[in-house]
Parts: structure tokens; C-alpha cells; sequence
């Protein structure tokens, strides 16, 4: 019901909107070639009333009478302008533009500049390019795509959690994320996430500090510029219809031995979640606990011989359903876009399940001079996994799946709730850890939430040279969850190993409103002939409110039902907010010299609530030039080759300011707490430096755009420098200090990095084109100085391994405890037993690439198009903490590499005891059969220290789209499209690396920050999709 | 003109509200200063915690000096039966956790205004040192005068372990001397429930604090001068307010509920659903014990030990390592005892009045002053009562070596044997340090993962001073033959 009525509601907005001119003109627009030039805007001159053509080139337009003059217009082509005359068809040949780089960018607060004036280095992706893969996520939609992005899928759960990077790290503790705005306003990356991606036209991206001048200190790390799609004055009612289904099955799984299965120290052992048994002989034999006389099962027997794919069995294909419909029109002085959206998606793990829904609307009007609309979407999801805490070790589901042998008919195990089965709770045979199946029905966490993202915004133009414009933006989140375990109870004579597994219940609630608001003045003045003048002065504010709360109910009396009620003893509970209010004024002058000189001066005063109230204010400037040299100097685009050159130098300075309520050091209820009437309170672990301010980022950068063969093809280069004093960062102190945290200002860091993008049309044959795009981007952050003699702070300390900053190196650098070697290099082991000797905590590499390149190249025939994009990053490090967890069971393939036997370990030597070392031929290791692999070999974690390198074939789209002529005949078809897509088909890891994708972070949860270099067991394997998809537009 | 005062005003209005606007940085959630009130129970409840919960102090001591071992069907002790004491993160939260924890919150009681809050101040100096003491029997050189400055010095340059068994003694005469001004003084704010210890009783404080300078003098005795030994004690006396006479126990009324029961039930006894943990299961008496105590018709068995279903002790040499041993699981075994671990609301001891009496014990036998004999059967009656065990007079009365005191071979050798016994599953630690000091209890076996009689005397420091206070900390000690400096 509720459905229809919102259907209805949409139609009647459209028929209002809808009217009727004079009369009509049609046309086809075509390139020189001949074929037809979809996108192309028709615009009547004078006005903004416009068509734009189909995806043949078609058009058709309403003209007020034989005088009107229209102007075509189409990135990358030279504008034409007709005068209609008495003609009711205008066809249309348009050529190149030379001037191909003269397309729009969209900067700060929705401004549109031409792409010549802009004085720093975009990138941007359309909507075609960014829903190439059919993504259900849009930040996954842009890997690979832009030079200098580095977008992480860090896991690929029913509902993907994605980090956007510009530029590397520059940050080492607080946020390295990139700014995020939505239509003109600042939003988050949870909300570009809860986008749906179809409603996206383009992404441009901003990467250097130059936003900061604008948006302040939150677009230090750059700005991702997200525009939704918007209707077209005059453009004539639009229904699409957007479908796909996508498949996802396990990828790869950890390359784990086949060869000993379930036993301890060498013996089979019936009821081990450890594979220290003999090796495989076949023969049959008892897994799980030894039945009594008379129980409802006989032993389970088993041939013990390894299973193929056993694990691999449990994961289910995953299916996602995406569908969106669109409605979108126009006429001389209103526009509109809408769009409802659904995702409904099965997880590969069974019984995980996450819906969407999505609804977009953009509208607005002009009256006047004043003009003013509303871009907005209302985004619900639900969620439903299984839970994290499982079982009586409190484990993720993945690690009951890791612990189970290959000798184990993993997928056998399903019947979990029968008691006559071999997988019910008491009959399962792993002493240890339980039943997957189990896990999943006993272990949900379940969410809601809701995301209201908008703004409203007018326009007055005081003049034909002066705008006043205002924007009010919301960013609303809400939601509430339950996270439940159910009791387990065990038989002791079965199962002597388990203990009861209590149940809980986690209800929570969450919100978080971002307010943000803006006012511009902005004009745009010719001084003389060859003199012109952009100012921009305004204000902004940024207003942000957080509320999590959770309340925890333990031992529930009822099974089976979950509501606090049901808990017993004291309830526990938490509540969290936090506050954070910035706002700034800003002026922006762009001088221009007979269109190819610009220089750019701005400034920004910034007001923070987060830092000391005497020193919460900052300013800073940003200047920047850029020249057309080929048309400054047109001798040099006179040739055949080079068409278009453009240089580029900016230098710009932003701060950044403390985290809410960071300043204080504040006291905490510790969990013990109350007892009764006695309340207690503990001073945080964290110590804040008493004189702590803001930190300073200062950029240097140099851009070049070329044109070649009449700008067939570019280049875009761009080298920076970026120097941040005085970052704010928790390094980790001496625990003797009495904190285990101190935020402090610190040293100084120096980033570089070098980006190119290389695109164009490489080939050129009547129906078939060849379009490439690839990127290169490097960066790399050295630690120049921390704090007086200090050398290096530790990150995410392990312990025995961690990541550092360490002074003179690149950052971040992962250490970890290594071999001793002697001066040839060799390991030195113990000269009595034999064993490597455990060495000191020592650095290995950097967790971040030298470089990434991206690819995508587009094949088109007619209507038929396939596309690729790939990516490959390498050069770093990282921690497989999931091999270093799952060595104690004996999974590893470097366990059976010497036959469980004591073997001499290769190229090592001992001490003769005088301090030479002489080459070890002889002594071997000791108890090769388990404990030295336990004991030793997983004190070492050096061994755990993997090439992070990674190619990935990130997507593939074959696409066919009907011919204008067919879909014309049927009188109501605008456009169809079909395609077939594929998603991570296929990636390439070095074959050190078997465990996962380093690309995952070590976290269950999203809190934290940058988990960077430390790759763990808690997310499901990495996942391959396939799937199709269907677009038609009406 | 008028205009203009109007301007002038909104821009004053909107400067004057931007200001207020930005006036929201104060955490709701998190109070940015509380009163010692608050403190104190948090710091004395992680004492407890650092003591008692598994794999801290006391269950360190449980293994090493062969009380406690793993029943069948549990690989739960591996580092322990492999002493791995030489790594950096075998029981580094010993070190991590006096730190962040207690020594952190009792810092910043002691540094309390002593005018009013002198009780506070005075309490939380004598933790310090109760705290900084085991940290030096653990590790030796700590950093001491340097520590707990948070953002002040990030790295504390460490103290010489001799020197800070001297500044202890002052650190203790020190907070008696301010509960003594204390008293006289009509400002004085009290502890009451917030001191989960002595609830507010500054005699008990006084009391305790002589007792732990007992035990300093007790270890230090040898390497200090017997003059030196003989004036503190001498200043004990004088102090006049003695030792303590009851086991020192926290107990914040520790309740049914999870992370609010006694800290050993709670790793050791059951969960507040009333199911038996993993660490209770996995952990139960070494064989070596049991026969021992059964040898010497001691008492005490059935309150350090549990009875198992069979009705009959029985305990696992340390080191067996295969999983599935017949007869050695975790219902077969004995298991830790109910004097030792009564339910989740007893009170966690951290220093017992046995010990106090050995303490005394050995002094006298030492020449300090004193009937060695008397205190000693003290001590053994005291280990006798808070395990519930009943009178000791016929265990003590018998003509065993290390039991009846007249018929002991070795007098210093029955004193530290009966100090082991007492201490057994509370504050087994304490027995640890009484090994690499005296070389007793005599013939206790080493885990069958080790050949010879090589027991570690010390720990290694931790990974975490290794990886942030690489400037600081001294190069790694070997832990079986580095003692610390009490037994050189």
C-alpha cells in the first residue's frame, strides 16, 4: 500500500511538472564519423531550456518560434550554435573541440568551473564507469579508476565497508579518509555508502589540500565530490529501470596442508581442533567423543583421508538483487530527478541476509532570478549476520570454519538442532571449538538503520555578474540493533572439554546528525578585454552530534526470546555521545588573463570547538596558477602531434584540529563498577599533552594536462610535496608512565608522490573503438623527526609485532620479532638443540605500495561494449596474523614442508662458543612433529611478514545495447541495455601470501581508523561475483 | 549613524554567540575530574585482579613452584611448562598491568592534597610500595622514581632494584607518619566503603604497612647490613602500632554478576551463570604436592585442593602434554580448593598473616629478636584458619622434617617450606621469591618439558618496554641465572 501510494504521489509531481511548447524540433547530432553523439545539449539560446540527445543522438526539442538560435554543446566537442529558422529537423555533424579539456568540474559547495581555470589537479568518474561492475556499494565502484585514489574493500561481508585514501597516509593515528560531499554538502563515507550508486551522474575527485581552503580542515586529505543525477530543463518525462543480479562464491580460501589431519604431538586424537595426527593413511576411524552403550548414535567413522574443499563447501553462492527505478524530466523552468531503489542480498554465509532501500529526490525551480531546489535521499537497510562473540572463547564465525581439519565432511554438519545428529552440540566431534552450523543458529546480530542525507539550497542572481547563494545540508543516521547468543549446555561425559556458553542480549540504539550550512556571494567580472575576476567570499558551519547507546542482558531465563526483560542479575549498559562544532569564513579570487593565465588566491579562518578555547581559531592560505600554454603560446599545439598543454602550481596550508573531546583527559566507570553502593571511577589511559594544538599541513603541487592528436589522447601528471608538522598523534608510551596512550604533537613527516593518467582512444576502426585509461600513482611518507631524541613510536603494538613510525623510514613500518643472523646472512640456531634463535623486534618494511596502477579499457562494436578495470599495487608488507593464529593447529603448509620430522634448518650456523659461527650441518631442530613449529617457528614472527602485492581483475562488463532503430519502433522504448558483469574474477598473489587478502583489515568492527598492515582471520574469505544486468529507459 | 550602532551591535551579538557556540567540547559521558572516593576502590579492586585473575601474579607463582598443573584434555600451560620466563611476553602483563592499572589510579590519589585527604594519600602510598615490591622481586630494576608521570616523561628512565627496596622503606615510614598527622587532624576526610580494603581503618594501614616493611627487611636482610635491618625494625616497634593480625583481604562486596565476582572465582570458580570455567577446569594440583601433603597427614588438603568425584586426590605432573590421558581429566583431578577459593562474594587476600609470622619467624631465627618457634606455629595455625582447616597443633606436633619445628633439620628450611604451604593458590608468588632466595622448599621437581633442575628466577621485561622504552629498559636478563639482587 504504502508503495502504490508513493508511485502515485511520484506521478502527479511529474504531470504537474510537464508542459507543452509551440512547437517541434528533431534531430540527429553525429560526430565526423558519422555516428550518432548521445549526451549532446540542446539548449535554446538565452534561456536554460535544453534537450539532451539519446544514446543515438536523437533529440527532439519544443521551440518558441523561427527566431530562436540553438546552442549544441557536448564535452569534448566544439559548441554550435543553429538558428532554427523554419525547420523542423536539424541534423548536426559536431567536431572535436581541440579545446577537449574544457569540461566542467565540479569544486567546492557545487561550483562549476571550466576545467581550464582550474588551478590543481581532478580527477573525475561518470556514472557509466563507476557502475561498470553493477556495485552495490559506490566507494567499490571506484578502485582502480583514479590516479591517487586508494579505495580498501576491508571486508566483503553482505554489507561491504569501504576506506578512500588520497594520496597514502598522511595522518598516523587520526583519520586519513578523504572528505566526502554530496551535492554542494559535506557528508560522510557512511553516507556516500548508503548511496545507491545508480543515482550518481559523477564523482569528481579533489586531490590535493587545495578543498581544504573551502571546506576546511575535514578536506585535508583531499575531497570526493559526488554529484547525483538531476533532470534537465526541458527535457521531455523519463522512466529507467535499472536491474541486476549478481552471484558471489569463495574466491580462495588459505592455502592450507592436506597431508596430517586431526591428533595432537603426532597421534591421532579423535575430538582435536588441531591436525598434529599422523599423515593420512585412509583407513577408518573414530572422529568425536567415544558414544556409551545404547546412545541414540553410533561413533562417527571416518576414512581419515583429506576432503576436498571441505571448508569451502560450508560457503553458500551469495546472491544480490539490485533494482532501481528512475523518473526524471523538466520543462523551461523546473527539473526533477527521483528514483526508489532496492538490494537484496544472501551472503555466502549461510543465513546472512541484508535488504535495502533507497529513495531519491532531486528537484528544483527557477522563478526569476531566484532559483532554489532540494537534493535529498532517504536510505533503510537491515542487516542480519551472524553474530561475532560465538561460542565460550567469545570467536568470529570464520575461526570455528579454520579449525576444522581436512579430513572433516565440514558441510555434513548442517542438522546442528537435532540431538540424533552428529552435529548437534554434545555429538559434534571437535572438543574445542563448535559447529559452525551451530554458530550460525545460535549467534545473530541484527540491525536497522535509517539515513536521511539532503539539503535544501537557493539562489538569487543580484545581478547578471553577482550570485548569493545558500545551502542547508542534513546527514541524519538512526538505528537500532540486537546482538544475541543463545545458552549452550553440555553433556561433561561428551563433551568434557566445553564449558556452558552463556547467552546474552545486546539492544542498541544509534544517531548521528550532521547540520551543515553555507552562504556564498560569488561573481564573476571582466576587468578589461583581457582581465577577468572570480570572487568568492562565504561562510560555512559543520555541526555534528553523535548518540550510541547499548544495554546488555546476560543468562536469559527464556530461550529463544530476546528482549532485556528476559535477562537475569544487574543489566549492564552504556551510553556515548559525542559533540563537534566547527565553522569558518572564506574568500576565493581566481584572476584571469585572456583565458589562458589564472592565478588563485584564498583563505580560510577557521573556529573549532575541539581545541583549547584561547587557541581555537586558525588561518590559512592557498595560492595556485595555471596557464594554457597552448594557447598562450599556440606555435606549440601547431603541430600534429601535441594539441593542448596546461601547467599547474599550487602550494596550500591547512590545520587540523583535535578530535571531540580529546583535549581533557576524562575519567571512565571501569566494567567492575558499581559494586552496590560502591562507585568507582579510573583515570583514562590516555595522556594528553597539556600544550597540544593543532597540526599544520603544508602542499606543494605541480600538474601537467597534455593533448595529443588533437586530443585524442592525455596525460595528466601531477608531483606533490606535503609537509605535516606538529601532527596530533597517539604514540604509545612506556606503560611505566602510568598511560598506555599519548596524544601529543609530533616531529614532522615528508610526502611525495607522483600520479599519471594516460587516457584516450586507442583505436579507431568505423564501428569498433578501443578506449584505454590507465594510472599510475605513487606515494610515499617518510618520518622526518618525531619528538626530541625519540626514534620511533609504536602504532598498533602486538607486541611482538606491531607498526611504527620510525624516524628516516617510510610509514608506516611494520616490525616484528626476526632470526638472528650471523654476518653472512645465515640464521643462527641454538648450537645444542638446533632451533633458530629467537631475535629482537625489528623492522621489515612499509605496509604502504610504492605504487598502484589502475587500468580500464573499454572495447566497443555498435552496441556492444566490454570493459576491464585492474589494479595492482605493490611494494609492501604486511602481517598474515591469520597464519600467525592458525600456526598452533598445525594448518600450515610450512608445518609439512619437512614431513613433521626434525630436519637441520637450511642455511644456518651456530656459535662455536667463542663468537665465530660455523655452518650448521648437522644439528637438527627438535621436536619437528609439533612443538617446534608451536614453539619456535611461531615466535618468530617474521615468518607471518607477507608481500602484500596484489593484482586484481576488479571488473568486467560486456554490455549490449539495442539500436536506435529497434528500440524507436517500438514507440515507447528510449534506451535498453544488457549486460553480464563480473566482479574480483581474478586475483594474483604471490604465492608466499596464502592466507587472505592483505587488503582486509584485522578488525571486526569499523571503529577503528587505520588498520592498515595488519591483516587478520576475523573477515569470511574473499569472494568472486558474477552477474547480469538490464537498463532501460522509457 | 544609528545604522551603524545597530551593525555594530549583530556583529558584537554574533561574535559573542559564535563564541558560546563553540562552547560544546565537554564529554557527557566522562567527567573530567572525580573525588578520591571514587578512586580508591578502582585502585584496590586492580590490585586484586593483578593478583588473583588468571595468569597474574599468584597463578605465576602456582606454577613455578610446582602447586598447580593441567588435567587432561587442556593445552593450556604450554609456555608455563616450558618456563619460557626468557620471553618477552611470558606474563608481561605482570609488568603492563601494575602500571596501567593500579599503580596509575593509586598515583593519583597520592597525589592528593595530604591536608584534608591525608587518609587517601597515605593509603595509596602504602599500595605503591605493596605493588612496587613485586615488581622488583619480578624483575628487578624497575623504573620507580621516574614512573607514573603520564605525558610528563613517556619513557622513565629505571630505577636500581636495591634503590628502591630503600626508597620503599621511606615511601612506608613516610605514609605512616601522614596517617599519624592525619588523626590529629580535625580536616581529615575518611575513607569508609570506599576502602575496600580496611574500610577507613588507619590502625589496619599502619599495621599493613609494618608488614610489608617486614617483608622487605625479611628478603633484603643479607644484602642490607643487620645493623641497618636491626634499626628499622627497631623503628617498628617504636611506631608501636604493630603487625597485622588478619589475612589482608579487597572485597568491594564482590556479588554474583560477571566482572563483579571475586577475580580468582571468576577465572578460576564458575561464571555468574553458575558454570564451571575453563581455567577451573584446565587447572588442578601436581602430583608432587599431593603426595606431599598427604605424606605429612596435613590437613589442609581437602581446603587447598578439591576433592574430585572419585572422592580421592589426585594430581598431573607438570608437562604431560598429550590431550587425552585417561583418568586426568578435569573431574578426576583436584581441582583448586574451597579454603583457597570459598565462592564469588569471599575476599580476594593479598597478603596473608601467615606469611607475617614466617616473616617474624625467620628474623628471629636470624638473631633479630623473637622465639623462631613460636612465630612458626603461629604462622602454620594462621594458614590453618583462613583455610578453615581448624586447629594445627597436631600437624605441627609431629616428628616430620619441615613440619614439627623441633624435629626440623634445618630450621630456615621448615619456616620457608610451611611460608610455601601457607601461601599455596593466595599468594603463591611469595614462595617464588623465597626459592631463588634460600634454595627451599628442597627437592621441588621442575616440568617434565625440562631437563635438570633449572627454574627460572626472574621474568624477562615485557615486549611492550622492549618496543617503547628501547632507551630505558636494561638489556634482557637471563631469566635462570640473573637473580635478582636479594639472592646474591
Amino acid at each position: 500500500m504504502k508503495r502504490i501510494l508513493l508511485l502515485s504521489m511520484v506521478f502527479s509531481f511529474v504531470f504537474a511538472l510537464s508542459s507543452f511548447a509551440q512547437r517541434t524540433v528533431s534531430g540527429k547530432v553525429t560526430d565526423e564519423t558519422g555516428e550518432g553523439l548521445p549526451g549532446v545539449n540542446v539548449v535554446i539560446k538565452g534561456t536554460t531550456t535544453g534537450v539532451t540527445s539519446d544514446l543515438d543522438g536523437n533529440y527532439q526539442i519544443s521551440v518558441p518560434d523561427d527566431n530562436t538560435v540553438l546552442v549544441y554543446s557536448s564535452v569534448g566537442m566544439a559548441t554550435q550554435e543553429v538558428s532554427v529558422g523554419a525547420r523542423s529537423a536539424i541534423d548536426l555533424s559536431m567536431a572535436l573541440d581541440t579545446k577537449m579539456l574544457q569540461e566542467v568540474v565540479v569544486t567546492g559547495y557545487g561550483i562549476e568551473r571550466a576545467a581550464n581555470e582550474v588551478t590543481y589537479q581532478t580527477d573525475r568518474v561518470d556514472s557509466d564507469l563507476l557502475m561498470q561492475g553493477q556495485q552495490q556499494v559506490a566507494g567499490a565502484g571506484l578502485v582502480g579508476k583514479v590516479a591517487g585514489m586508494q579505495v580498501n574493500v576491508q571486508n566483503n561481508g553482505v554489507n561491504p565497508q569501504t576506506q578512500i585514501l588520497l594520496r597514502g597516509n598522511r595522518s598516523i593515528t587520526s583519520n586519513n579518509e578523504a572528505m566526502i560531499v554530496i551535492d554542494g554538502s559535506v557528508a560522510t563515507v557512511g553516507a556516500f555508502n548508503d548511496l545507491n550508486p545508480s543515482d550518481i551522474q559523477s564523482i569528481n575527485v579533489l586531490k590535493g589540500a587545495n578543498a581544504g581552503a573551502l571546506y576546511g580542515s575535514r578536506a585535508s586529505n583531499g575531497a570526493v565530490i559526488i554529484s547525483t543525477k538531476q533532470g534537465q530543463y526541458g527535457q521531455d518525462f523519463a522512466i529507467g529501470v535499472n536491474t541486476s543480479v549478481t552471484f558471489e562464491t569463495v574466491a580462495y580460501l588459505p592455502d592450507f596442508q592436506t597431508k596430517h589431519g586431526i591428533g595432537w604431538d603426532g597421534g591421532y586424537n579423535a575430538i582435536e581442533n588441531t591436525n598434529w595426527g599422523p599423515r593420512f593413511d585412509g583407513v577408518v576411524r573414530r572422529v568425536g567423543p567415544d558414544f556409551p552403550d545404547g546412545y541414540i548414535l553410533e561413533d562417527q567413522m571416518l576414512a581419515y583421508a583429506p576432503i576436498e574443499d571441505n571448508l569451502r563447501d560450508f560457503f553458500e553462492t551469495g546472491k544480490t538483487v539490485q533494482n532501481t527505478v528512475y523518473f526524471s524530466g523538466g520543462d523551461e523552468t523546473g527539473k526533477f530527478f527521483m528514483s526508489v531503489g532496492n538490494v537484496s542480498t544472501d551472503g555466502i554465509v549461510p543465513q546472512d541476509t541484508y535488504e535495502r532501500n533507497t529513495l531519491r529526490v532531486n528537484a528544483s525551480k527557477k522563478m526569476g532570478k531566484l532559483e532554489f531546489g532540494i537534493n535529498s535521499t532517504y536510505f533503510t537497510d537491515e542487516t542480519n549476520v551472524v553474530g561475532d562473540d560465538i561460542g565460550d572463547q567469545d570467536r568470529p564465525l570464520y575461526w570455528f570454519i579454520l579449525n576444522t581439519q581436512s579430513n572433516i565432511p565440514l558441510s555434513s554438519y548442517k542438522d546442528w538442532d537435532n540431538p540424533a545428529s552428529y552435529a548437534h552440540a554434545d555429538n559434534y566431534y571437535n572438543a574445542y571449538y563448535q559447529n559452525p552450523y551451530w554458530a550460525i543458529g545460535t549467534n545473530r546480530d541484527t540491525d536497522k538503520t535509517n539515513r536521511l542525507v539532503g539539503n535544501v539550497y537557493g539562489s538569487y542572481e543580484i545581478n547578471d555578474k553577482l550570485i548569493l547563494s545558500s545551502r542547508l545540508g542534513i546527514n541524519r543516521l538512526a538505528g537500532t540493533g540486537k546482538n544475541w547468543r543463545d545458552g549452550q549446555e553440555y553433556n561433561e561425559d561428551l563433551q568434557p572439554a566445553h564449558t556452558t556458553v552463556s547467552s546474552f542480549l545486546e539492544d542498541s540504539e544509534f544517531q548521528s546528525v550532521e547540520v551543515n550550512g553555507n552562504v556564498l556571494l560569488s561573481g564573476n567580472y571582466d576587468l578589461s578585454s583581457d582581465f577577468s575576476i572570480t570572487p568568492i567570499v562565504g561562510a560555512s558551519f559543520i555541526d555534528y552530534e553523535y548518540r550510541d547507546s547499548e544495554i546488555i542482558a546476560v543468562n536469559l531465563s527464556i530461550p529463544g526470546f530476546y528482549d532485556i526483560s528476559n535477562g537475569t542479575g544487574e543489566l549492564g549498559g552504556t551510553v556515548d555521545q559525542s559533540r563537534k562544532r566547527t565553522y569558518g569564513f572564506f574568500a576565493d579570487v581566481t584572476l584571469g588573463y585572456q583565458g589562458w593565465a589564472f592565478l588563485n588566491l584564498a583563505g580560510r579562518q577557521d573556529y573549532t570547538s575541539t581545541l583549547p578555547e584561547d587557541d581555537n581559531s586558525y588561518f590559512y592560505p592557498a595560492a595556485s596558477v595555471s596557464v594554457i600554454l597552448s594557447d598562450a603560446i599556440p606555435s606549440i599545439a601547431s603541430g600534429n602531434l601535441l594539441s593542448f598543454a596546461k601547467v599547474t602550481l599550487s602550494n596550500a596550508t591547512v590545520y587540523n584540529d583535535l578530535g571531540t573531546f580529546a583535549l581533557n583527559e576524562r575519567f571512565f566507570q571501569p566494567d567492575y563498577f558499581p559494586y552496590g553502593g560502591v562507585n568507582g571511577f579510573e583515570q583514562t589511559a590516555t595522556a594528553v599533552d597539556e600544550s597540544i594544538s593543532k597540526e599544520k599541513l603544508n602542499t606543494w603541487e605541480g600538474g601537467l594536462n597534455l593533448g595529443f592528436l588533437n586530443d585524442r589522447f592525455s596525460l595528466d601528471a601531477s608531483l606533490y610535496r606535503t609537509k605535516i608538522t606538529e601532527l596530533i598523534t597517539s604514540v604509545t608510551p612506556s606503560v611505566a608512565s602510568g598511560s598506555e596512550a599519548f596524544l601529543t604533537n609530533i616531529g614532522k613527516l615528508m610526502s611525495t608522490g607522483l600520479e599519471l593518467t594516460v587516457s584516450g582512444n586507442v583505436l579507431k576502426l568505423r564501428d569498433f573503438s578501443w578506449d584505454a585509461n590507465v594510472n599510475y600513482s605513487s606515494s610515499e611518507t617518510i618520518v622526518r623527526k618525531i619528538k626530541d631524541d625519540l626514534k620511533e613510536v609504536a602504532l598498533d603494538d602486538y607486541g611482538t609485532y606491531g607498526t611504527y613510525a620510525i624516524v628516516g623510514e617510510a610509514f608506516p613500518q611494520l616490525k616484528a620479532t626476526s632470526y638472528v643472523r650471523d654476518d653472512q646472512g645465515r640464521v643462527v640456531v641454538d648450537a645444542s638443540t638446533g632451533d633458530p634463535l629467537i631475535g629482537t623486534v625489528d623492522a621489515h618494511g612499509k605496509t604502504t605500495p610504492d605504487y598502484i596502477i589502475g587500468a580500464t579499457n573499454k572495447f566497443s562494436y555498435k552496441g556492444i561494449s566490454l570493459s576491464a578495470t585492474v589494479d595492482y599495487r605493490t611494494g609492501h608488507i604486511y602481517f598474515s596474523q591469520g597464519s600467525n593464529s592458525m600456526e598452533f593447529t598445525g594448518k600450515s603448509k610450512e608445518s609439512v614442508s619437512a614431513n613433521r620430522q626434525d630436519f637441520v634448518f637450511p642455511n644456518s650456523s651456530y656459535d662455536q662458543g667463542d663468537g665465530t659461527f660455523v655452518e650448521n650441518n648437522s644439528v637438527t631442530i627438535s621436536n619437528g612433529v609439533m612443538g617446534f613449529w608451536q614453539n619456535v617457528w611461531n615466535d618468530i614472527k617474521e615468518n607471518y611478514v607477507k608481500d602484500a602485492t596484489a593484482f586484481k581483475v576488479r571488473e568486467v562488463a560486456l554490455s549490449y545495447t539495442l539500436p536506435s532503430s529497434v528500440t524507436a519502433k517500438t514507440g515507447f522504448l528510449k534506451s535498453a541495455t544488457v549486460g553480464f558483469v563480473g566482479r574480483n574474477i581474478f586475483t594474483k598473489l604471490p604465492e608466499q601470501n596464502r592466507f587472505s587478502d592483505p587488503e582486509f583489515r584485522n578488525t571486526r568492527s569499523t571503529d577503528d581508523e587505520n588498520g592498515i598492515g595488519i591483516g587478520g582471520y576475523l573477515q569470511s574469505p574473499p569472494t568472486r561475483s558474477f552477474g547480469f544486468s538490464l537498463n532501460v529507459e522509457f | 549613524m544609528k545604522k551603524h550602532i545597530f551593525i555594530y551591535i549583530f556583529i558584537a551579538t554574533l561574535i559573542v554567540s559564535c563564541n558560546n557556540y563553540l562552547d560544546v567540547n565537554t564529554d557527557p559521558n566522562r567527567p573530567t575530574s572525580v573525588t578520591p572516593e571514587l578512586m580508591l576502590p578502582v585502585a584496590q579492586n586492580y590490585t586484586a585482579r593483578w593478583m588473583k585473575t588468571d595468569r597474574r601474579v599468584n597463578h605465576l607463582g602456582n606454577m613455578i613452584m610446582y602447586n598447580w598443573s593441567e588435567s587432561a584434555g587442556f593445552s593450556w600451560y604450554n609456555d608455563e611448562f616450558q618456563y619460557l620466563a626468557n620471553s618477552t611476553t611470558f606474563y608481561d602483563e605482570l609488568f603492563d598491568d601494575a602500571y596501567a592499572d593500579a599503580l596509575k589510579q593509586y598515583s593519583l590519589i597520592a597525589s592528593q592534597d595530604p591536608a584534608t585527604l591525608g587518609v587517601y594519600v597515605a593509603s595509596a602510598n602504602i599500595m605503591m610500595a605493596y605493588t612496587y615490591q613485586i615488581l622488583v622481586d619480578l624483575y628487578g630494576d624497575i623504573p620507580y622514581s621516574d614512573a607514573l608521570q603520564r605525558g610528563t616523561n613517556p619513557t622513565p628512565a629505571y630505577d636500581d632494584a636495591e634503590d628502591v627496596y630503600a626508597g620503599l622503606l621511606v615511601q612506608l615510614t613516610d605514609a605512616i607518619t601522614m596517617l599519624e598527622d592525619a588523626e590529629a587532624n580535625e580536616l581529615t576526610v575518611y575513607p569508609s566503603d570506599d576502602d575496600t580494603i580496611f574500610g577507613g581503618d588507619t590502625e589496619a594501614w599502619k599495621q599493613f604497612a609494618n608488614s610489608i616493611k617486614l617483608r622487605i627487611l625479611t628478603r633484603a636482610n643479607g644484602v642490607m647490613s643487620s645493623t641497618d635491618v636491626s634499626s628499622e625494625l627497631a623503628a617498628i616497634v617504636t611506631q608501636g602500632s604493630g603487625y597485622i593480625s588478619a589475612d589482608v583481604m579487597v572485597n568491594p562486596g564482590y556479588i554474583n554478576e560477571d566482572d563483579k565476582q571475586n577475580p580468582q572465582w571468576e577465572d578460576f570458580g564458575e561464571d555468574s551463570g553458575g558454570s564451571e570455567t575453563l581455567s577451573g577446569q584446565a587447572t588442578c594440583a601436581t602430583d608432587y604436592i599431593i603426595n606431599l601433603l598427604q605424606n605429612t597427614n596435613d590437613t589442609r588438603i581437602d581446603y587447598i585442593y578439591e576433592i574430585p568425584l572419585s572422592g580421592s586426590h589426585n594430581g598431573v605432573p607438570q608437562g604431560i602434554t598429550s590431550s587425552a590421558d585417561a583418568g586426568q581429566g578435569p573431574d578426576d583431578v583436584s581441582n583448586i580448593g574451597p579454603g583457597v577459593m570459598a565462592g564469588y562474594d569471599m575476599g580476594a587476600t593479598i597478603f596473608t598473616v601467615a606469611e607475617n609470622y614466617f616473616n617474624q619467624a625467620e628474623l628471629a631465627l636470624n638473631g633479630f629478636g623473637g622465639d623462631p618457634q613460636t612465630l612458626y606455629e603461629s604462622g602454620v595455625q594462621a594458614s590453618f584458619t583462613s583455610l578453615g582447616a581448624g586447629s594445627a597443633t597436631a600437624y605441627y606436633g609431629q616428628s616430620i622434617d619441615n613440619v614439627g619445628y623441633a624435629f626440623s633439620s634445618d630450621k630456615l628450611e621448615a619456616i620457608i617450606t610451611q611460608k610455601w604451604l601457607a601461601v599455596n593458590g593466595i599468594t603463591a608468588e611469595q614462595s617464588w621469591f623465597d626459592l631463588s632466595r634460600t634454595g627451599f622448599p628442597s627437592g621441588l621437581p621442575v616440568s617434565l618439558e625440562k631437563s635438570g633442575l633449572v627454574r627460572p628466577v626472574r621474568l624477562s621485561y615485557p615486549a611492550s618496554e622492549v618496543g617503547t622504552n628501547a632507551v630505558n629498559v636494561p638489556t634482557s636478563p637471563n631469566a635462570f641465572s640473573s637473580t635478582i639482587f636479594w639472592a646474591n
